[in-house]
């Protein structure tokens, strides 16, 4: 082969023979130059060529790898600060310089850097102590008091610029106290949830016993509105006493631990608060309570170490309630402290022990430990930005950690595997990356596009994949030379057109032609085959003669007319047995029997679209192989009194099997790549459901769709990449394998 | 029966059915685009039906097709309806009107029922009354139409002038504004506060603003003159009044004769190719798209063949063979078969985010947060395509190399003649139609190629053409606009699908014109190829 000759050439030494002259050897000199640098540039453009490849693979790679890093979390030199080992609470602002302290006798701020106190008016809690406080945070939250009082608070942060200097101020927010209990018993837990027209409060005032007030504010046209005050009292029938609390940031639910392990849940729905249910959410003493952003998931920790998570669901009877949802890794001694992300799904629970765990909500996984290096940690936060978590340990001292978590909520179970979400009756593969709101839950399963992806290849190759053998059989064998000459190019041609044409084609003007036609299409495969059976036995039945002069391998001629009036046969055919037996109108006969709906762009008319832009690669292939094979081993058959069918089925077909095997493959990865014509020709709901009638969303087109709107660096720009990386490897896969099955079959034709 | 069973006939048939319905189906989608797309602008007749109702609908009649009836009796007799481009949006809401045949009880098509292309809320029909100047009222009934014609070619060249002031004069003013303002950022960003550089800016901002205060006086001038309107009777909306400035093109096609007609049809056809597009694309032209699509194509040239060409001598002629090369073969006839889309966000990822950003870090920092090259534009469409079908100019070169006879070479050789020498004097020539074949076949793909410039800078309407009169006249990191993007926003984007559909249509054939002529001349080259070679073998 020349790829020898030119290699072996590429290593003789073109040395000129020895130089008549000095004007000569310059000159030598210099070509010998030009030839070197000439050898240097071809090489060094063939290798960059050759690393552009790769680099595909490690660019796509790299911008999806760091999906799977675990989270980074640095612990950051601790700070004295005596205040810490009193908080009940502690908050930090943005840039996590300043943290707010809450302890019995007010707030305190302290520097994060040196742990010292920062000078800003306090609350005046009116010679009482602070008992309790909600959760706080940017938006308002209570302190409560020992005097049945509570006294809504905003821990604010105000950044101000002195000569290009970033300096942190507090803006503490104080609203004028609330009475919770008119009886004055302390508030020894307390839950609040700020509303646009008012708040909801929660408060314990016993063991068994909640006063829940909420307060509305009716707005009026000049000041500050009328206020006015809704107070309740429960007891719950619980076996336990009241250990914890939450509320969640709607007014809708409060949600109640205790000590024999009940979750008790008061729905705030109705016109009097009501307990919903009561459900035993562990076998020991309910130890912690919080809630995850967005307020449907809730999360309880036990004595025990254990966390779970919950939400309020249809328990299954009808009835709406607590369901566990996932098991977290838990810790060894009791669960205290509890603190969640204002920007996802992410927590971090306490132990007494002081270990620290982080978990992610959605996906059940607890991504990293911590240590914290003593135990009772008095007070855990998360900051705003969730990138550090604060602790004030009891021996005075404001630890903190930097966390680096990119991607919680990504795992190998959270992008193939069935995940409980929020809302959910249950587990689910589901993908829809971005939602309406701040809190909205990514669902970034990946199955239904990658069933997509499957789903419209399969019935691409369907329709393609007998259409363009038979066709490529019968061009390569039976037709005649001149003919074939015209009809390759153009199916040729026909690989050339470009897909969104197809798609273009497909979407607003298949889908709809397709749709009232819909039995005949299925009709047409038999309509059209009896029809060309027919017309070979009427040829049959002509005189010798005459069939004498006419040259074989041109049946196409009779055959295209053929194909017209079976389609159009079929068609009329389907019109009547829609009529006849499915009722007048099959898709009432498809919803009624089969329970199928039919989308009026769906995988039928994808099939069909994509189908078309297949049948091309495969026939182009396939022929090429089967008309390789060499010509005396069908002479050899036809010798010995086989008839050309029986040529091309038991000799031809077997020898070429391995190039009709690369041809279905290559048809294949094309398929699974095909972007336009599925982007235009579905309807691109990433559902998955088998029915040919419906739509579904493709890997591809979902790239296509949403790549453009994802942020830089943002998990979903890093899924959309890991997509674009299975797609790349399915195809490189695939066409690597028909590449070598094509090579073998050279190396057995040359044999031959 | 059974000698036909064996004789295998069934079975050639079968499969010769097949191949009848592929090509079918070539002819059919090709047939299908043809026949939408030529017709949309021939002036067809307008005509006025009354309706049972007693409502009149003036317009053209686009289709017509059987009531589906599914629940009908089989040989009941078929009802038709036809689909009527009554126009008018501004005054209807809808363009295009379903009529029941058996409605309609009266037909005719009135010889001075007129269709008014306008630039906004697309086509106007029915019938001129007057025409107007201001308030005052220049002719009416029979001499409105001929008043309306003699005025239109002054009011056309109006618009032009301040369509020139408004991209031209005015465009100019703003680039330099926005040039001087990045300086002026420049300046402040890096702390130079060297006054008489400010302040020669400054001065040179409030001279500009000048100028542009001037020509927005002038515009308002040239907007003064435009008064006139012509007014025109809407069948069940009365009389509106259309201004003389967003009158495109006024005919009365039913009493055109063919020729007139024919002229008409060209001058909309050449619209279409040489006009920007009106109405959120969905009317005028394409021409901005055609130019962002030559010059991708273009720009992806220049790249993909010095590459192509460098990484086929380099495998064939420089490499030694062995098992990496014959991988790194395997990989690239691979590479054509990774999906398009992967490529594009390779794009993304490597040229935009990555190359794109540095050199904002580097050059344009002063522009920065606004991303000059670390966002989409043609530079990175066109080098993701030239990345796309670097394998067909590879594959393509080395077959041309594998195809140049050896003696060729080593006669080269025995000559004197070093390495380089060879292949630029003796290779070289004998492979350029083979490179030629590859780029063609390689420009036909990247015409046709959509998926990856959704991510790396197609857009729907591009702001500026990537060439213009502004130093430095190319510009690269500019979004730009392509037919295949036009197809898919305006067919599948659009708020008004019927309307826009026709507008598809002619994209589409446009778009089927370009690939297929690069196509049959990639086929034909290599046909002659085929046969220079072989008579060369001989």
């Amino acid at each position: 082969m020349s790829d020898h000759a030119a290699g072996a050439l590429g290593d003789v030494e073109v040395s000129p023979t020895s130089p008549p002259a000095t004007v000569w050897s310059s000159r030598f000199a210099r070509r010998r130059a030009v030839d070197h640098v000439a050898r240097l540039v071809v090489s060094t453009g063939g290798i960059v060529v050759v690393v552009a490849i790769l680099a595909i693979l490690l660019v796509t790679g790299s911008e999806a790898y760091p999906l799977f890093l675990p989270p980074r979390i640095a612990s950051l030199p601790a700070v004295p600060a005596p205040a810490a080992s009193r908080a009940m609470a502690v908050v930090a602002d943005d840039y996590r310089e300043v943290a707010a302290v809450v302890t019995g006798s007010g707030i305190e701020y302290v520097s994060l850097a040196t742990g010292g106190r920062v000078a800003a008016p306090g609350v005046d809690l009116g010679g009482a102590t602070v008992t309790a406080v909600s959760r706080l945070g940017r938006e308002e939250g209570v302190l409560a008091l020992s005097d049945g009082r509570a006294i809504p608070v905003t821990l604010g942060f105000d950044v101000e610029r002195e000569s290009g200097t970033r300096v942190v101020v507090p803006a503490l927010r104080v609203s004028a106290p609330v009475v919770i209990d008119a009886a004055g018993r302390a508030l020894t837990r307390i839950a609040y949830a700020a509303l646009e027209d008012g708040s909801v409060t929660a408060a314990t005032v016993g063991p068994r016993e909640l006063a829940i007030v909420r307060a509305t504010i009716t707005p009026a046209l000049i000041g500050s509105g009328e206020r006015s005050e809704h107070r309740a009292a429960i007891t719950l029938a619980t076996r336990g006493s009241i250990t914890s609390l939450a509320a969640d940031r709607r007014g809708d639910s409060v949600l109640v631990g205790t000590d024999a392990g009940e979750v008790a849940w008061v729905n705030l729905r109705g016109s009097e608060p009501a307990v919903g249910a009561i459900v035993q959410a562990s076998p020991a003493s309910i130890t912690s309570l919080g809630l995850l952003i967005g307020d449907w998931t809730f999360v309880v920790g036990d004595e025990k170490g254990g966390v779970a998570s919950w939400q309020l669901l249809d328990t299954g009877d009808g009835r709406f309630g607590p369901v566990r949802i996932h098991e977290f890794e838990g810790h060894a001694a009791p669960v205290r402290l509890f603190t969640a992300s204002l920007r996802n799904k992410g927590f971090w629970t306490g132990a007494t022990d002081g270990s620290l765990r982080f978990h992610y909500g959605t996906t059940g996984a607890t991504l990293a430990a911590v240590d914290a290096g003593e135990p009772d940690l008095r007070a855990l936060e998360l900051a705003p930005k969730s990138n550090g978590l604060l602790a004030c340990s009891a021996s005075g001292r404001l630890l903190s950690w930097e966390i680096h978590a990119p991607h919680p909520e990504v795992s190998w179970g959270a992008l193939f595997g069935k995940v409980w979400y929020e809302g959910y009756p249950g587990p689910a593969h589901v993908w829809q990356s971005t939602g309406g709101t701040d809190d909205f839950e990514a669902k970034l399963g990946l199955t239904p596009l990658i069933y997509g992806t499957l789903k419209g290849t399969f019935y691409a190759l369907v329709f393609a994949i007998p259409i363009a053998l038979l066709s490529a059989l019968y061009a390569s064998q039976f037709m005649h030379p001149t003919l074939k000459a015209v009809v390759k190019p153009t199916v040729e041609v026909m690989a050339a057109l470009p897909t969104v044409v197809l798609g273009f084609i497909a979407g607003l003007w298949l889908a709809p032609t397709v749709e009232p036609i819909v039995p005949g299409i299925f009709l047409m495969p038999p309509t059209v085959a009896m029809l060309i059976l027919l017309a070979l036995a009427a040829y049959r039945a002509l005189p010798i003669g005459f069939r004498l002069r006419i040259r074989a391998g041109t049946e196409i001629f009779v055959l295209i007319p053929i194909v017209v009036l079976g389609g159009w046969l079929a068609i009329e055919l389907g019109r009547g047995v829609e009529t006849w037996l499915l009722g007048g109108d099959y898709r009432t006969w498809l919803a009624s029997t089969l329970g199928l709906t039919y989308d009026q762009r769906n995988s039928l008319v994808v099939g069909l679209a994509m189908g078309f832009a297949v049948i091309p690669i495969i026939f182009t292939i396939a022929e090429d192989s089967l008309a390789n094979v060499p010509p005396h081993l069908t002479a050899g058959s036809l010798a010995l009194g086989a008839t050309r069918w029986q040529t091309a089925v038991r000799v031809i077909l077997p020898s070429a099997s391995p190039g009709i095997f690369s041809a279905v493959m290559i048809g294949f990865g094309r398929a699974v790549g095909e972007t336009m014509i599925v982007l235009m020709a579905t309807g691109n709901t990433p559902v998955m459901d088998p029915s040919i009638f419906n739509g579904f969303r493709a890997l591809s087109a979902n790239i296509a769709v949403e790549l453009p709107e994802a942020p830089e660096g943002g998990t979903l720009f890093r899924v959309l990449f890991l997509a674009a990386l299975i797609l790349f490897v399915m195809t490189f896969a695939v066409n690597t394998v028909a590449e070598l099955v094509r090579l073998r079959l050279r190396e057995r034709y040359r044999s031959l | 029966m059974k000698s036909l069973w064996k004789s295998g006939d069934p079975f050639v048939w079968l499969s010769g059915g097949a191949l009848a319905l592929s090509l079918l189906m070539v002819a059919g989608l090709i047939g299908l685009v043809l026949r939408n797309g030529f017709g949309y602008f021939w002036p067809g007749d307008l005509v006025e039906l009354g309706l049972r109702s007693g409502r009149v609908v003036l317009g053209e009649i686009v289709e017509r097709q059987a009531i589906p009836d599914p629940g009908a009796a089989v040989g009941e007799r078929v009802r038709y309806r036809v689909q009527v481009k009554q126009g008018n949006r501004d005054a209807y809401g809808a363009d295009f009107l379903w009529i029941d045949e058996d409605d309609v009880v009266r037909q005719r098509q009135p010889a001075d029922a007129v269709v008014i292309e306008r630039r906004e809320w697309g086509n106007a029909y029915g019938f001129v009354t007057a025409v107007k100047e201001g308030d005052e009222t220049v002719a009416r009934g029979a001499d409105a139409w001929r008043a309306l014609h003699s005025r239109l070619p002054e009011t056309t060249r109006l618009t032009q002038e301040i369509r020139d002031v408004e991209t031209g004069t005015i465009g100019a003013i703003s680039y330099e504004q926005e040039r001087i303002r990045v300086q002026l950022r420049g300046l402040q960003r890096r702390n130079v506060l060297d006054p008489e550089k400010v302040r020669v800016l400054e001065d040179r901002a409030r001279e500009l603003q000048a100028a542009y205060d001037q020509e927005l006086a002038r515009l308002a001038l040239l907007r003064a003159r435009l008064t006139g309107a012509a007014i025109l009777a809407v069948a069940g909306a009365g009389e509106r009044v259309v201004p003389l400035e967003q009158i495109v093109r006024a005919e009365r096609p039913n009493e055109m004769d063919i020729g007139e007609k024919l002229a008409v049809y060209l001058s909309k056809v050449w619209e279409f190719v040489s006009a920007n597009p009106r109405e959120s694309n969905t009317e005028g032209g394409v021409f901005p798209a055609i130019f962002g699509t030559v010059m991708m194509v273009v720009v992806m040239s220049i790249l993909v063949v010095p590459l192509g060409v460098l990484a086929a001598f380099y495998l064939r002629e420089y490499a030694r063979q062995g098992a990496f090369v014959s991988a790194v073969r395997i990989a690239v006839n691979n590479l054509a078969g990774v999906p398009s889309i992967v490529f594009g966000v390779f794009g993304v990822g490597f040229f935009i985010y990555t190359i794109g950003g540095s050199i904002d870090r580097f050059f344009y920092a002063d522009a920065l947060p606004t991303p000059t090259f670390g966002t989409g534009g043609i530079l990175w469409a066109s080098l993701t395509l030239a990345l796309l079908t670097v394998p067909v100019v590879i594959v393509a070169t080395e077959e041309g190399l594998a195809a140049v006879p050896r003696g060729a070479r080593e006669a080269s050789l025995a000559l004197g003649a070093t390495k380089f020498e060879t292949m630029w004097r003796v290779v070289l020539p004998a492979v350029l139609p083979s490179i030629l074949t590859g780029l063609i076949l390689a420009m036909a793909r990247a015409a046709g190629e959509v998926a990856p410039l959704m991510l790396t800078g197609v857009v729907k309407l591009a702001p500026a053409l990537p060439l213009d009169g502004f130093a430095p006249f190319l510009h690269l990191d500019r979004k730009f606009m392509h037919l295949g993007f036009h197809i898919y926003d305006v067919g599948f984007q659009s708020p008004n699908v019927d309307a826009a559909r026709p507008m598809v249509y002619n994209t589409t054939l446009l778009l089927l014109l370009i690939v297929l002529a690069l196509n049959l001349t990639a086929i034909v080259l290599r046909n002659r190829l085929k046969r220079r070679l072989t008579v060369s073998a001989v």
